[in-house]
């Protein structure tokens, strides 16, 4: 309750800068959007060369990828780690964020919340629709439990993974982090697995498990046989990397205490 | 209760050590040279509640890591620390309710918004109650005079203003140990003593037990009763600001300046029998030392009873001078004063 | 005063030698990068010989090599600028005796030295290892090449510069950030080759300098480009580096009357 309390204490305080700054806001919008319209370009024009990629028709593909912008969106709005090693390590502030009665992590994500990124989330589910139908794909009763499902245990992997990568700048000796390197590597997940080696496979499914984030749980909606077991897995993962994630940012704080900046 | 208790509180560092130029960063990549720093070296004292106590010392000599370790937000390499019952780096979430921090060089107010929703904010952190954040904050805010300050936001608030507002921040949950860290640092004349009233009130009013860093010694004068002074991660000094005076204070100096020429035999003289020893500047102008346990009226009433004086200045040694002489002899021993004539 | 600046290339240099985690990760993501882009194609092509002009081999070492000069040509001035304008240090920076953004630049000089011995020249080495590439065997082919690729490190870093001091304009200037870098990653040829793209996009294209950054020297070297013709593309890369001397300068200058006049 304490901690629900304080995400709309720190929420109301976002309006009151970002009204500030109105001008900046939309920018940010429109930036992010054409972020996104970028990847969907990829898709078309990789789509205009090629019916199939990997047994999945480009139909299928923009849906995986309406389906990644959902928990992406959540994941940018409540979990934005982009400037971690910067402002807090470097500029000091995480000084500040241990002398409050708050868990560290948690405080980060509130001085950070970035609640327009939810408008991707919203794009992703007009997205899913509109390939959806292009699909003929039937709704059915179970899709939205199972889409709530699998975008908590997407987002919550996705989160895992940034804080594992963010808790490296505790012991890295470099103001940005290795953050940056990942901005590509993410988008893997969201094209079908199957195309890429074994090594590769296994990389984005058990290490950087960002076909948890894409291919795998949207192949639940688009009924895939093949992958529906992995499908399920994602709230397993979800739980598990984050949890692995708390402890590491844990140890980190704990080396970070130890010593100093 | 004591308010802190430190035991041996040691503090290493491992610090890389780069090999320079361009073949040692090259070797530095694939194997690194380490070597341990001790910044606070096995360091007792302890605090009673209600105190004002001073910590300083040169830049590097630790202090900022004391702080930090009885702030929580360091492990110590070993050694034990109490402050307000709790070990602070154990239970950091609950301890820190119990302490205010301000880091002069550092807000911790959002920079964007207006002053008074940042406070709301700590509110919410501290989980202060609405009615004990209305009593307080109305106090302090009517003793620092911030009222048209408050909707205000930071980033258009001068440094004065903003350091009063800090102050507000982290005494909102009414801790009752407050640290500060270089608090008056970069502040005018007025703002610098303002806030050294409103400490003193506070510790007077509300018992709040206040350790402060600073590299302001009238910081220490106007609010300390206790300095320990810290030397390359060691404690040189800890005790009374007068004691320190007194142990280190050269006594006191009377400047004469006279009618007419005198020669130094003639001062001597003059004070035959008494502990002074005089400095001459001129034939008109000579400084006569006084200790410490020796009434300066004795000196007085030889001199004008014997020559004709046009002026007289007294000095004390001052605090800052005193300091600077432990630090250039690197301990707190009483050194041998040798005076020359 | 010229051996001011060389200093600056110097201690850039020195500094990311000292990233120690950066540099074990980068090699890694820069492999996995170039093996991702490898099997991709692969499954686009899917037998088929031969696709916008790029044959399947020719994709294989494209995708190689754009990816190892972006490793080369990549630098993060955008948001050293940014942030140097949003805590206010580049106040102190007017005050002092040198060209601002040549300094910039020579600090991107510095860390492309680093990239391009470090990173580059080994990660080239792992992809012929791992991955069917095939090395240009003309001597022109490679003179060509390492010229251009200097030209894409300037014109990136021109670039970058550009979009850092957007932040003089705008206070938040991070969501710029991050699209101007994959827009970069997309238009240069980085993840598509601009043949790929549709007729009018590729029109487009022709006219925006982000082929500039990674398709024209990739296109030199996998052979697509030859002899006479890379003078073509190298000149076309000059051009750009030329015009977006303009932009810069009036950013710029309307930066500094910003500057003086708010007080940053």
């Amino acid at each position: 309750m304490f901690y629900l309390g304080l995400i709309w204490e720190y929420f109301t305080n976002y309006v009151k800068t970002r009204l500030t700054y109105r001008a900046d806001f939309w920018v940010e919008v429109i930036s992010d959007l054409l972020f996104q319209a970028t990847n969907l370009i990829f898709i078309f024009v990789v789509f205009a060369h090629t019916e199939t990629l990997g047994g999945f028709t480009e139909a299928e593909v923009v849906f995986v990828y309406g389906y990644f912008m959902v928990p992406y969106g959540l994941y940018s709005c409540f979990i934005n780690l982009w400037n971690f090693g910067d402002r807090y390590i470097v500029k000091g502030e995480m000084d500040r964020i241990l002398t409050r009665p708050a868990h560290s992590l948690f405080q980060i994500f509130l001085e950070n919340l970035d609640p327009p990124s939810l408008i991707g989330s919203v794009i992703g589910i007009i997205i899913m629709i509109w390939s959806g139908g292009q699909l003929g794909l039937e709704m059915e009763w179970w899709y939205i439990p199972a889409l709530i499902i699998m975008t908590i245990g997407s987002t919550l992997i996705y989160a895992g993974i940034y804080i594992i990568l963010t808790s490296v700048s505790f012991y890295s000796d470099s103001p940005t982090g290795i953050i940056p390197l990942m901005v590509n590597i993410q988008t893997y997940g969201r094209y079908p697995i199957t195309i890429y080696n074994r090594a590769i496979q296994i990389i984005l499914t058990w290490v950087l498990p960002f076909a948890f984030v894409g291919i795998y749980p949207a192949a639940l909606f688009l009924q895939r046989e093949e992958m529906m077991a992995m499908a399920w897995l994602t709230p397993v993962m979800g739980l598990l990397f984050f949890s692995v994630s708390l402890l590491l940012w844990n140890s980190g704080v704990k080396r970070y205490r130890g010593a100093g900046s | 209760m004591q308010a802190i208790e430190v035991q041996d509180l040691r503090k290493t560092f491992r610090i890389q050590q780069s090999r320079g130029g361009l073949k040692g960063a090259l070797q530095d990549l694939f194997a690194r040279e380490y070597h341990e720093v001790a910044a606070v070296n096995d360091i007792s004292f302890t605090i009673p509640q209600g105190e004002i106590c001073g910590y300083i010392g040169e830049n590097g000599a630790g202090k900022s890591t004391t702080i930090k370790m009885l702030t929580g937000i360091l492990v110590p390499t070993s050694g034990h620390i109490q402050v307000n019952g709790y070990v602070p780096y154990q239970e950091r979430e609950k301890f820190v309710q119990g302490i205010g921090v301000v880091f002069g060089q550092r807000s911790q107010l959002w920079w964007d918004i207006g002053v008074i929703e940042s406070f709301q904010l700590l509110r919410k952190v501290y989980q202060v109650s609405e009615a004990d954040y209305k009593k307080r904050l109305d106090e302090l805010v009517e003793r620092l005079q911030l009222q048209e300050l408050l909707s205000r936001p930071v980033r258009k608030l001068s440094l004065g203003q903003r350091m009063r507002c800090e102050l507000v921040a982290a005494l909102l949950h009414n801790p009752s140990i407050v640290f500060l860290d270089e608090p008056t640092i970069g502040l005018d004349i007025v703002v610098k003593s303002e806030i050294r009233e409103f400490l003193k009130d506070l510790n007077r009013t509300q018992g709040t037990t206040i350790l402060l860093t600073t590299h302001d010694l009238q910081d220490i004068e106007a609010l300390c009763s206790r300095v320990i002074m810290l030397d390359a991660g060691s404690i040189i000094y800890d005790g009374g600001l007068n004691e320190l005076k007194t142990r280190w204070g050269r006594g006191r100096e009377l400047r004469f300046q006279f009618g007419g020429a005198v020669k130094a035999e003639q001062l001597n003289g003059w004070t035959m029998g008494l502990p002074v020893t005089w400095t001459q500047e001129s034939d008109l102008v000579a400084t006569a030392l006084v200790p410490a346990d020796m009434a300066v009226s004795d000196v007085f009433s030889r001199i004008l009873s014997q020559a004709e004086v046009t002026d007289v200045q007294i000095s004390e040694t001052s605090t800052d001078e005193i300091v600077r002489q432990i630090y250039s002899s690197g301990s707190a021993e009483k050194p041998e004063v040798k005076l020359h004539v | 005063m010229s051996s001011l600046y060389l200093d600056f290339i110097r201690i850039r240099f020195l500094t990311m030698l000292a990233y120690r985690v950066n540099y074990y990760s980068g090699i890694l993501v820069y492999t996995l990068n170039i093996g991702v882009y490898y099997f991709t194609w692969q499954a686009i092509y899917g037998g088929k010989e031969q696709l916008a002009g790029f044959t399947a081999a020719q994709m294989t070492t494209y995708v190689a090599v754009s990816w190892m000069a972006r490793a080369f040509y990549f630098n993060n001035l955008d948001r050293e600028i940014a942030t140097e304008i949003r805590d206010g240090t580049i106040a102190i920076q007017f005050i002092r005796p040198y060209n601002y953004l040549l300094v910039k630049m020579m600090q991107g000089f510095g860390e492309g030295i680093f990239r391009f011995t470090m990173f580059m020249i080994p990660g080239m080495i792992i992809a012929v290892l791992l991955f069917p590439v095939q090395l240009p065997t003309s001597p022109v082919s490679w003179i060509g090449f390492l010229v251009m690729l200097f030209f894409s490190f300037l014109i990136n870093s021109q670039i970058n510069i550009l979009i850092g001091l957007m932040a003089f304009f705008i206070e938040n200037n991070d969501g710029l950030m991050r699209m101007k870098r994959v827009v970069v990653d997309l238009f240069s040829g980085l993840l598509i080759p601009i043949s790929f793209f549709p007729g009018w996009l590729t029109g487009i294209m022709n006219f925006l300098p982000f082929q500039a950054i990674t398709y024209l020297p990739g296109s030199v070297f996998t052979g697509r480009v030859q002899g006479t013709g890379i003078l073509e593309v190298l000149g076309i890369q000059v051009i750009w580096f030329l015009i977006l001397l303009v932009p810069i300068y009036f950013t710029w200058r309307a930066a500094r009357v910003r500057l003086f006049v708010q007080g940053g």
